[in-house]
């Protein structure tokens, strides 16, 4: 009896199968054809190739401890991101109702908790190579560029895509994209939400990064 | 004979029934974001692109509850279990369980590939399976990567969504993660119609047991650095939520081919409140 229960249910999900198949296989024929964007900057691709590449490699040095590559990010930080501008574009509709008092305890704040966030990001991999596959100009002055990190402990390369804004041969990142998520678009929505919750009050959240995030104890690390 | 000849008739009919059963929820996964769109709550606004719009998020209270259980349970139950096999596995040897893992999954990848339309996502898929499964000892060694066959993932969401289904309200359901209306039918989908449990074994078999619990403590493994970010998170439950959303979006682009539109930088949204000092209470 559960022999042949078993057996109505594979039929019938095989069955079923074949109707998805026929299905999307009947949209399939009329699905539009889609356009690529296929611009490029070669400027903003170079930038890209060379500074993002000098972060990877320190963040991959075994010989050097974690303080060292904690400062040495912290030095390559002004020369690689546009910090005053991530800082005004992850407050989100809260950047044009922050007071200059807010904004001067927001920025070092800020900044410290960004720095320790994107170099654990671009740790957590440890890929030691980083190699321009690409870029998108979204409009001018502001590209999309497109890499691959290998090596080190990756088993696949990783896609990682840095915006940039700028022109000619002076560029800054300003959002780093792992595995689709941006994270200035996504610290945006954390702030943004939390200050929402907080009644509007901008001083919670500075504090509460002052504190490291949400954990309990403080960021880690 | 009679009875023979009802049996056939109530399998025929089972079987049409469950075919237009999940042509239905099909369908149902391509209106029910149009519904939800409409329905849709008022959430912090970041920009006007597809992946950075205003959160549909309808269930926010539940789902924050959801989330609460969901990070609770993960606290007690996965988290220690990942963390042991992280402790006691050496990181080589993960690697090759993943490969095997993802391997298993390959089958329903091309079959999403050919739904989508996508013949030669489809072949190279195949391909994979077939040489990792042989020359890469049941998938253990990703032999195709090597042969510029890179991954390349699929399945029923990222199906709905190449055919322009949004992804409708957002969910979140503990142990299972977050998801949104779109994905969520294309997860049962995939369960039901994943080739190797349909061939080689389901849930009701040990094969099948064993493949599960692999699964998810790899799964749970591989998502250790994203559990790790969350406590950087002023809001984590925003976080995942604006995390999840931007990762299936970009999934599905790779299978429509869009470009994504980003919001500007520098022209922050408009709506901003009026500071109040008082904090209200902040949500559940």
């Amino acid at each position: 009896m559960t022999g042949k229960t078993m057996t109505n249910t594979t039929s019938t999900r095989r069955g079923a199968n074949a109707a998805l198949l026929a299905f999307f296989g009947a949209v399939a024929i009329g699905g539009p054809a889609l356009a690529q964007n296929s611009a490029r900057d070669a400027g903003a691709e170079a930038f890209v190739q060379a500074k993002a590449q000098r972060v990877i490699t320190v963040l991959a040095n075994k010989s050097m401890s974690d303080a060292q590559k904690t400062q040495v990010f912290h030095q390559a930080v002004d020369e690689l991101a546009d910090v005053p501008r991530i800082t005004n574009f992850v407050l989100g509709k809260y950047a044009r109702t922050i007071t200059p008092e807010q904004r001067a305890r927001f920025t070092p704040v800020f900044r410290t908790y960004a720095e320790n966030v994107y170099q654990s990001r671009i740790d957590d991999y440890r890929g030691e190579q980083l190699k321009v596959v690409g870029s998108v100009v979204n409009k001018p002055g502001d590209v999309t560029v497109k890499t691959v990190i290998s090596g080190g402990q990756i088993t696949q390369p990783l896609p990682v895509s840095w915006r940039v804004l700028g022109g000619g041969q002076t560029w800054k990142v300003v959002d780093v994209q792992f595995k689709g998520i941006w994270l200035a678009i996504t610290q945006q929505q954390d702030f943004v939400s939390t200050i929402d919750n907080a009644g509007g009050n901008i001083d919670v959240l500075i504090n509460q990064l002052q504190k490291g995030g949400s954990a309990p104890s403080g960021r880690r690390k | 004979m009679n009875d023979q000849d009802n049996g056939l008739r109530r399998r025929a009919t089972g079987r049409r029934i469950a075919a237009m059963g999940l042509a239905v929820a099909a369908s149902l996964a391509m209106f029910a974001p149009a519904l939800a769109r409409e329905q849709g709550v008022q959430g912090q606004s970041v920009g006007t692109t597809a992946n950075v719009e205003a959160a549909n998020d309808p269930l926010e209270g539940f789902n924050r509850g959801s989330f609460k259980l969901g990070m609770g349970l993960d606290h007690v139950i996965l988290a220690p279990i990942a963390h042991g096999y992280m402790a006691v596995t050496p990181r080589v040897v993960r690697n090759r369980v993943s490969s095997a893992v993802y391997n298993l999954g390959e089958p329903n990848t091309v079959m999403n590939m050919v739904l989508q339309g996508k013949p030669k996502r489809a072949m190279r898929s195949t391909t994979r399976f077939v040489v990792n499964s042989t020359f890469g000892v049941l998938g253990l060694f990703d032999v195709a990567a090597k042969m510029n066959l890179p991954r390349r993932g699929a399945d029923f969401g990222q199906t709905f969504g190449k055919w322009g289904a949004k992804p409708g309200a957002y969910l979140y359901v503990p142990l299972m993660g977050p998801l949104n209306v779109r994905d969520g039918v294309g997860r049962a989908l995939d369960f039901v119609t994943d080739p190797v449990s349909l061939y080689v074994g389901g849930l009701s078999t040990d094969f099948g047991k064993a493949r599960t619990g692999v699964t998810i403590v790899d799964l749970r493994s591989n998502t250790d650095p994203a559990f790790q970010a969350l406590k950087d998170a002023a809001d984590p439950y925003v976080t995942t939520r604006s995390a999840y959303t931007q990762y299936r979006e970009a999934f599905v682009r790779d299978a429509t081919g869009d470009a994504e539109v980003l919001p500007d930088f520098d022209a922050p949204p408009p709506e901003a409140p009026p500071q109040d000092a008082s904090p209200a209470t902040p949500k559940p």
